[in-house]
């Protein structure tokens, strides 16, 4: 009995580790690639979250299965191996059912096999926990992840294009603040938002 | 003569004007973790430097004689990452044996390097650029390795002085670094419109 | 001898393993999405050249690999595209090619009409150009002063009336570059098309 709760309290964690205790890109810091480059409007920020949610369930799947398989010295091989074929995946599928989108994250996508966030799953949970942990964890740091980049990216289209998820949000007299298209507005939104993370994370501790 | 012209302005293009960590984001990673100190920026800046000339180079030869002619395009993302993470590889164990003092420079850098965005980002782009004669790509990825080491060395000037400056306690560490990034980006749009 | 094969298999048998098993869902997925990746790319090419050409109908590759020039006078290998109406008649041709922008390469679909007389305009495959400046190219005002100007070299000038047609083209204040470039592609391509099609007598 005492066994089991044990467990459910390891699923329920597992989920919801990555939406802000361990959320990728405000208190870890990694995969920082994708909340700077594709963040110019939601939409874009969206599809690349959904992308990289698929690949991390279907490589923490494929690496918890094979854990007790694996040898140590051609451990990150197999990592990059699986990535690799599920992002290849996600790409085909862009291409045939959203080509708009395709284009729009372009060299982005097949960037998600060095994003930071799955090889770090992987080795942190995937190799180490069974399958449904796995899951629920590729899911939650997924979602922690694709959080960070629709905040981001809302502030970013709102402020330069005056629009929310292609509809106009602000009024007709308001001067799109084109820098924030730029990457300078990237790194410095990106940069405030960390600065938020911090004053919130340290208020709560007090 | 116009051949040399073309190679002199890619290489100006990819290190000041198009700089992959200013305009497109990629290597922000260690851009953000190893920045701390001067000299150990500058050692992973060589050693990226190294693995972007060699695997840019290994890459588009894999792919101009052996995936396009097969018609094998499909597995270009899957050959591109065992390329570079064998070239990493290979380097290390080159630079282990023969020059254990460089090793001991940069050989620790090593092993992060097959999951730095800048190397498989020249690759993929590349591929997208189509471009078709060696001594670009040879130029390109060796250019984009060194416009890392710049923009790597000067955001480690800068975080050395950074320390002695008195930054609000929230934005201390990576949030001033990023917003520092921020003014850079837009020093360096300064040069955007020179390559014609 | 024996020994070492073995002691490699053992190592790395679950490497190949795995190796072939993505090698086979990739090629799976490849097997059924790929058709589809590939008509959009064409649909998303003929619904910006039908833009550009009224009432074509359909395009058909009029010179496969043509000499097509770049901004820079490189010349390119693309196919000319001619557009034809319902009846088979011919309405005009339509081009790829590209130049260097302010910050990145420019990717333009040009037309011009059946007896290369006049530019029907163009559309942008690729442009990266600054937000507020350079992306103005994008915009019909600037994109109108092209829609048939003589098919000859054009200028640019700093000021002056847009909506006139002829071949002085107004510039985009504070975007002179970007711009430049785009009569670049304009001026070094057509040459090279006429050229094209004259030769295969395409056009007298």
């Amino acid at each position: 009995m005492a066994e089991s709760s044990t467990a459910k309290i390891d699923y329920l964690s597992a989920l919801t580790a990555g939406l802000w205790k361990e959320n990728p890109t405000f208190r870890l810091l990694i995969g920082m690639c994708p909340p700077l480059a594709v963040t110019t409007a939601v939409k874009p920020a969206l599809t690349m979250g959904l992308c990289v949610i698929f690949v991390l369930v279907c490589s923490n799947v494929a690496i918890s299965l094979m854990r007790n398989l694996l040898k140590p010295h051609l451990r990150i091989i197999m990592f990059t191996l699986s990535i690799a074929a599920f992002v290849t995946i996600a790409d085909l599928y862009l291409r045939a059912f959203s080509p708009k989108m395709s284009e729009a994250l372009g060299a982005y996508v097949p960037l998600i096999i060095v994003n930071c966030i799955i090889i770090f799953r992987a080795e942190a949970c995937a190799s180490k926990c069974n399958v449904w942990v796995s899951i629920l964890d590729g899911i939650g740091s997924g979602t922690g992840f694709t959080l960070a980049l629709c905040v981001l990216a809302g502030i970013r289209e709102i402020l330069a294009a005056g629009t929310f998820f292609d509809y106009r949000v602000m009024p007709k007299a308001f001067v799109p603040w084109a820098a924030m298209q730029m990457p300078v507005g990237a790194f410095v939104t990106l940069g405030l938002l960390l600065g938020l993370a911090t004053l919130i994370t340290t208020k709560r501790a007090d | 003569m116009d051949n040399m012209y073309v190679l002199m302005m890619g290489f100006l293009s990819v290190v000041i004007v198009n700089n992959f960590v200013f305009t497109k984001f990629l290597g922000t990673c260690p851009y953000l973790g190893v920045s701390g100190r001067l000299d150990t920026a500058f050692g992973m800046g060589l050693a990226v430097t190294f693995v972007t000339a060699l695997s840019g180079i290994l890459t588009w030869l894999v792919d101009y004689y052996i995936l396009v002619p097969n018609g094998l395009e499909i597995t270009r993302y899957v050959c591109y990452i065992l390329i570079i993470a064998g070239a990493v590889q290979l380097v290390e164990m080159y630079v282990r044996k023969f020059f254990p003092a460089l090793y001991r420079t940069f050989g620790i850098f090593l092993p992060l390097i097959s999951t730095n965005c800048v190397i498989l980002g020249i690759c993929l782009f590349i591929n997208i650029w189509a471009i078709d004669n060696l001594a670009e790509v040879a130029v390109l990825s060796t250019g984009v390795g060194i416009g890392f080491t710049l923009a790597i060395c000067i955001m480690a000037a800068i975080r050395e002085n950074l320390a002695l400056v008195d930054v609000p306690e929230s934005l201390k560490g990576a949030p001033i670094t990023l917003i520092t990034a921020g003014l850079l980006t837009m020093a360096f749009m300064g040069f955007a419109g020179m390559i014609k | 001898m024996l020994k070492a094969i073995r002691y490699y298999i053992e190592q790395s048998w679950l490497l190949i393993v795995s190796a072939f098993f993505f090698g086979l869902l990739i090629a799976v997925a490849n097997a059924a999405w790929s058709g589809k990746a590939d008509t959009n790319k064409k649909a998303k090419l003929s619904n910006l050249m039908k833009n550009l050409v009224q009432n074509a109908a359909k395009f058909e590759v009029a010179i496969k690999d043509a000499n097509v020039a770049d901004g820079k006078g490189k010349l390119l290998k693309t196919d000319i595209y001619k557009a034809v109406d319902e009846n088979g008649n011919g309405l005009g041709f339509a081009y790829i090619t590209s130049g260097t922008g302010f910050a990145d390469k420019i990717e333009l679909i040009i037309a011009v009409d059946a007896d290369c007389g006049k530019f029907l305009g163009f559309e942008i495959l690729y442009a990266n150009e600054t937000p507020g400046f350079g992306d103005k190219i994008k915009k019909d005002e600037f994109r109108n002063q092209f829609k048939n100007a003589p098919a000859e070299p054009v200028s640019l000038i700093k000021a002056g009336d847009r909506k006139k047609i002829d071949n002085e083209i107004v510039a985009i204040t504070g975007a002179t570059v970007t711009s430049t470039a785009v009569t670049n592609i304009f001026n070094k391509s057509i040459v090279s098309v006429k050229e094209a099609l004259q030769q295969k007598g395409l056009i007298k």
